[in-house]
């Protein structure tokens, strides 16, 4: 439980303190916090998933100065989670109490949804942040360039997560 | 309900989640100030529309309202200004009377019930004897003459329509009264019929067919119909004079009851109360 409370502390810390100020482009605004939505225990139930995507958003926004933007982003990404996993037979990892990781559910699998949910959550995000005067040049840019950033770091995270537990 | 709660139990995630999307809505377009500007000018267009249309549904929603001020409006005017009142209440401030207050008052009343495809019509009006509605008093439309009340309760009363065989009322032409009757022959809800009409007479189509003076009912002057068409018959010295009502009694909805203030003093003076 401490251990895991750490690590979301670490990433939010991580997203926090050096993704929101890379500075390397004007395309590149990683938000590698949503892992720890996309990574949430299987069994949570659906209700405390919305409330913490939606304290996780409150906090994210509260550190760029964007109310709300992130928060809908969190709930909308949440409940895209749902309706992905629906799809996938997780009744073993919701019945060990398993977290969404790529070690506990395989790496095909978690890829899809965190592909998925990463542009989704990108794409959202820009899209609110620009609304009134969409460049779609620009949304399409930042929202791919910054996804694949995020997913990088993001199979980074699964990569060393992965390796330690063959260890 | 068991379902109800079930359905709502089982998707409350899904409530809550439309609660809170509803939450950031608010905090996108109401504390970034870039979103609040597109919000605001996005909103002003889309106000001003509903607000127009607000307008058009209400106004239209309002007539019932609108209808019962106006009459209320009618009434004061009828009561405190008759000389700018209606055309054919006009007359009404002719009456002497030593009071300086006027002979006849109106008590609007609503009609809620009408028949006029019976051979003798009647219709109901929303006010009866606690508004000061009895037996024997005309009851007009914007237009002119209804007809007669026939009874009352304290809160209803029936009236005699125009469109009724027992109804006789004495026409005035030109200013002139005929003491011949008006009457409706039971064939078209708007046409009524003057018998016998002298041919020597100066009466023409479309001339005005008013109340006159020979009737406590009515003040002088509120138009009972305009002359369609004089039928001469052969070998008569005789019109038959075909009048298109003015009330159109098909479209009844609002109307006025005549209370004569001193019928209760002039009625006795009258020769056939000796």
């Amino acid at each position: 439980m401490l251990s895991r409370v750490l690590y979301y502390i670490l990433i939010f810390a991580l997203q926090v303190l050096l993704f929101n100020h890379l500075d390397l482009s004007a395309f590149l605004v990683p938000q590698v916090f949503i892992i720890l939505l996309i990574t949430l225990p299987l069994q949570t139930k659906k209700i405390y998933q919305v409330l913490i995507a939606f304290g996780l958003g409150i906090l994210a926004d509260f550190f760029v100065s964007t109310p709300g933007i992130h928060t809908s982003a969190c709930l909308s990404l949440v409940m895209m989670r749902m309706a992905i996993l629906n799809t996938q037979d997780l009744k073993e990892e919701i019945a060990n109490k398993l977290s969404y990781t790529a070690r506990n559910v395989g790496v095909l699998p978690f890829s899809y949804t965190v592909l998925i949910l990463v542009f989704f959550y990108h794409l959202y995000v820009f899209w609110i942040g620009s609304i009134g005067a969409i460049n779609m040049y620009n949304l399409l840019v930042t929202t791919f360039i910054s996804s694949v950033f995020s997913l990088t770091v993001i199979a980074i995270f699964q990569f060393l997560s992965l390796s330690h537990s063959r260890e | 309900m068991q379902r109800l709660l079930a359905f709502i139990e089982h998707n409350f995630h899904f409530i809550l989640f439309v609660i809170l999307q509803i939450i950031c809505g608010f905090l996108i377009f109401g504390l970034n100030p870039y979103q609040q500007a597109v919000f605001s000018h996005s909103a002003a267009s889309v106000t001003a529309r509903s607000n127009q249309l607000s307008s058009d549904l209400t106004s239209y929603m309002d007539l019932k309202e609108q209808n019962i001020l106006l009459q209320s409006q009618v009434r004061e005017q009828f009561k405190n200004a008759p000389n700018t009142s209606f055309r054919f209440l006009r007359d009404t401030i002719d009456v002497k009377d030593s009071s300086r207050r006027p002979l006849f008052e109106a008590i609007p009343a609503q009609v809620i019930y009408n028949t006029t495809y019976k051979a003798n019509n009647i219709f109901v009006i929303n006010k009866g004897t606690d508004v000061g509605i009895r037996k024997n008093m005309g009851v007009v439309s914007s237009e002119g003459v209804a007809g007669i009340v026939l009874r009352s309760n304290a809160n209803y009363s029936v009236a005699m329509s125009l469109l009724n065989t027992d109804m006789k009322i004495i026409p005035n032409i030109n200013d002139q009264e005929f003491f011949t009757e008006l009457v409706w022959d039971n064939t078209n809800p708007n046409t009524m019929k003057i018998m016998s009409i002298n041919k020597l007479e100066k009466v023409k189509v479309g001339d005005l067919v008013y109340t006159g003076r020979s009737s406590l009912l009515f003040p002088p002057g509120i138009p009972i119909g305009t002359i369609a068409k004089l039928e001469t018959k052969p070998n008569s010295q005789y019109f038959d004079t075909y009048i298109t009502t003015a009330t159109q009694f098909r479209k009844l909805t609002y109307v006025y009851v005549i209370l004569n203030n001193d019928e209760s003093l002039i009625t006795p003076l009258m020769p056939d109360a000796e």
